[in-house]
């Protein structure tokens, strides 16, 4: 480090695993004292496992913490907030029927005296003029916080991770994402104020363009290391390019070969938008092909997906399945026209996880499953066994229960119960998000196998995953799409389409 | 073929037979009398009959409170059919109506208009009791009943088993064959264990829903029809003492069995039964019952909590280390 500057958070070779999955992997990351450095880093990076034990949420399996040159073991949430470790949520919960004031200090309102002293109201305005003698911004704190705009949320949010003398250190969790560009500037003015104020402040953030504008520094994790840390200045001038940082090139992956011959239209999607989520998406998709559709948390893609299966209705646009326009109202009726969804959160939305892989794999085709309304038990078995084999199952076990796999094993289950389910249509959602490298080429070969008798559309957060795999690919961005599905798309171009929409780095 | 897990399962819970019912007959010899496990039977066929259909309530992960309400409107709509002097058939499909329509409305109300289970079957069984006292006022209803024939249903056996068992028994083979070789069943299950992924499977997790509901109520009147045909009236607060047994015998049977299920839930029935008898034959007064059921209630409860499970395994794991 450079002279000058005083370190306020040292961590030093840190470790946590998770099953099999090691989501830190001897990972370093240190925090000057006013500094605001930002953390990136795409979804499974390990940046939310480093906040949570940062916060005491989560305990280390290795490693070592110095705040403010001590050693401090942070197991628990108090202990976090007593090394000066103040938090504010992606979401802050913040209580709407409350004031500014009440939420900084609630559950610390400081009446002694038992349960059912009354709150000390005049007190506790003063508690919060004093606060913001501290910290100069303008805000009503009387206000109920449901009367609130999103920006003074925030700021009550900040105020109350910062209502302790002690909090030296400030962890900000994607603070502007749903704040208007004007809301940020004063969001921003706030940090640039508490900097000045010594507080060291970690700023988590998927707009980049906000790391040029408000940070000092900035830290990449991908694949749950610390592959970059430099300052802004230093990045400016050599030229780097953050998303590269993040994103890496996708080492130790074997890809499919491309398909040359695209056979039959089977989905033509028109001018389809979804409310704010998503607006004016067209492509069409092919048998023999796979169309991948790139976009971050937020960018839409999850509900786009989601809009083509029949979960969420589209207020515009049009679908065609093998020419004939299509209304989906639920996911029964996408199944029904012959369309399966491998949904990004598998656990929550793909598996019954305490049932076993025979059940999985013919849930979503009970009537495949079934004569006249019982169930075909060995027929199933046999059906099991078979797709179980085909997606290279490991271990080849159909009686025991999902939780018992592995994530790639999971995410094999999903696609039998997909092939069990014969569509024409598949919708592959993150599909290698907690997926091990080996288990990955595999997906991808499945993907490319499905993609001779039927259309494949894959979607990604995974830059590199969406140009290896597919064959045309777009980006959406802020819910646009960008690009126009087409063969020759650059990696480069693509990556910059989805992650600041098409501006060239 | 059946897995060494399930066979611990079924030792574990012969194991506690065994015990209960010794603990009983040493007490009373009177336990072990073919007179004493002929009431016996009766006595868990009409709380097994309430707890079966309770089961597709809990394993849609449900709950319902409404049914001895329900079941006290079905004996009397039961009672005063019969009074009218209506054939047998029609008096009982009139009190079974009774069931589905309320299990509907239940059903509809939670699935469809997304409202909170519990309060929700707490008014349409308190809605129920209401109903139950238009039809005398609240007085018992027996006229004609010795002519009616339903004390048949109490009296005549079936292939050497008792009516009422085997009714029981009947019972629960159709319901087994729905839950667990049907695609009803299959479609039950995945609504109850993660209901988003059993939308995105195509599963009408809704209709399922409102179908456990209309089973729950259905089970119940059937229950309480039996009850009558036993004690030969009709009367309002008939269903009053179904409610905890019915719910400790599911939530007793899965957590012997790892999960709610008809052979779990009947496991439950005999285990509470087999106590409800034994209590009564040591002549133990019934609040000291209720309080044993309640307490056997809520440690089945924590048997089947996966979190409560887990710290058992964890610790049980940390003894098994230790020694």
């Amino acid at each position: 480090m450079a002279d000058g500057t005083r370190t306020i958070l040292d961590m030093r070779g840190i470790e946590k695993r998770f099953g099999d999955v090691k989501a830190l992997d001897n990972v370093d990351f240190d925090l000057d004292a006013g500094e605001i450095h930002a953390l990136l880093g795409v979804n499974g990076a390990g940046k939310s496992t480093l906040i949570k034990i940062l916060s005491g949420v989560y305990t280390k399996d290795a490693g070592r913490i110095e705040i403010g040159s001590e050693a401090c073991d942070l197991g628990t949430p108090r202990a976090a907030i007593g090394a000066g470790i103040a938090v504010v949520q992606q979401h802050p919960e913040l209580v709407g029927d409350l004031t500014g004031a009440e939420n900084i200090f609630l559950g610390h309102e400081g009446a002694a005296g038992g349960l059912f002293t009354r709150i000390d109201r005049a007190g506790l305005a003063a508690r919060a003029e004093a606060l913001l003698a501290r910290f100069p911004i303008e805000i009503d704190l009387s206000r109920l916080v449901a009367d609130m705009p999103a920006v003074d949320r925030e700021i009550v949010a900040i105020l109350h991770a910062l209502r302790l003398e002690n909090a030296r250190i400030l962890i900000l969790d994607e603070p502007t994402s749903t704040l208007t560009e004007r809301e940020k500037s004063s969001l921003f003015a706030m940090m640039r104020m508490l900097r000045a104020a010594g507080i060291a402040i970690i700023y988590i953030t998927h707009r980049l363009e906000e790391v040029f504008e408000i940070a000092d520094r900035f830290t990449v994790f991908r694949g749950g290391r610390n592959v970059a840390c430099h300052t802004v200045a230093e990045a400016r001038a050599k030229g780097l390019s953050i998303p590269n940082l993040m994103l890496g090139t996708g080492a130790g992956l074997t890809f499919p070969p491309r398909s040359s011959t695209p056979g039959d239209t089977v989905l033509e999607v028109e001018g389809l938008s979804c409310g704010e989520m998503f607006r004016d998406v067209s492509f069409s998709a092919r048998k023999g092909e796979i169309i991948g559709i790139f976009g971050l948390v937020g960018s839409g893609v999850d509900e786009l997906s989601k809009a083509l299966f029949g979960v969420f209705r589209p207020d515009r646009g049009e679908m065609r399945l093998k020419g004939r326009p299509i209304t989906l109202k639920s996911p029964a009726q996408a199944l029904r026209a012959g369309i399966f969804l491998v949904p990004g959160d598998r656990r929550t939305e793909g598996l019954t996880l305490d049932e076993n892989v025979t059940f999985n794999t013919t849930v979503a085709n009970l009537s495949r499953a079934s004569f006249g309304g019982l169930l075909r038990f060995g027929a199933n078995r046999r059906a099991a066994r078979a797709l179980a084999g085909k997606v290279d199952l490991q271990p080849m076990r159909l009686d025991r229960s999902l939780r018992g796999f592995s994530g790639g094993n999971q995410q094999k289950v999903v696609i039998a119960k997909g092939l069990y389910r014969q569509a024409d249509v598949y919708i592959f959602v993150e599909p290698t998000v907690g997926v091990d490298i080996g288990a990955r080429s595999k997906i991808y070969t499945l993907m490319r196998e499905i993609s001779r008798d039927a259309a494949v559309i894959v979607i990604s957060s995974d830059c590199d995953e969406v140009h290896s795999i597919a064959d045309r690919t777009f980006a959406l961005y802020k819910g646009v799409p960008i690009g126009g599905a087409a063969r020759d798309t650059s990696r480069d171009t693509l990556l910059h389409a989805g992650i600041m929409g098409g501006v060239a780095a | 073929m059946i897995s060494r897990q399930l066979t611990f399962r079924l030792l574990a819970f012969a194991a506690l037979v065994a015990v209960i019912g010794l603990v009983f007959w040493s007490q009373s010899s009177a336990f072990a009398s073919t007179g004493n496990l002929r009431s016996l039977m009766r006595h868990m066929s009409v709380q097994g009959l309430a707890a079966l259909g309770l089961t597709f309530v809990i394993v849609v992960r449900h709950f319902d409170l409404s049914f001895p309400g329900i079941a006290s409107m079905g004996a009397m709509t039961l009672g005063w059919l019969i009074a009218s002097g209506l054939p047998l058939p029609v008096a009982i499909g009139g009190g079974l109506a009774v069931g589905l329509i309320f299990g509907l409305v239940n059903g509809i109300v939670v699935a469809r208009l997304g409202l909170p289970d519990i309060v929700t079957t707490i008014a349409t069984g308190g809605l129920a009791i209401g109903f139950s006292y238009f039809y005398s006022n609240g007085t018992s209803i027996s006229q004609n009943f010795f002519m009616s024939g339903i004390l048949d249903l109490n009296d005549r056996k079936i292939a050497g088993l008792d009516m009422p068992f085997a009714i029981l028994m009947g019972a629960a083979a159709l319901g087994a064959v729905l839950l667990h070789a049907s695609r009803l069943g299959a479609g039950l299950y995945a609504t109850g264990q993660n209901r988003t992924s059993a939308h995105f499977a195509g599963i009408p997790t809704r209709r399922l829903i409102v179908l456990a509901f209309a089973l729950s109520g259905i089970g119940a009147c059937l229950a309480i029809t039996l009850l009558i045909a036993s004690s030969g009236a009709a009367n309002v607060t008939a269903g009053n003492q179904l409610l905890m047994p019915a719910f400790a015998a599911v939530y007793l049977g899965a957590a012997l069995f790892g999960r709610p299920s008809i052979g779990a839930t009947l496991a439950g029935t005999l285990l509470m039964s087999m106590m409800l008898n034994g209590f009564t034959l040591l002549a133990i007064p019934y609040y000291y019952s209720d309080a044993i059921v309640s307490t056997v209630l809520i440690t089945a409860i924590a048997i089947f909590d996966p979190r409560v499970s887990g710290l058992l395994r964890r610790a049980g794991r940390r003894t098994g280390a230790a020694t």
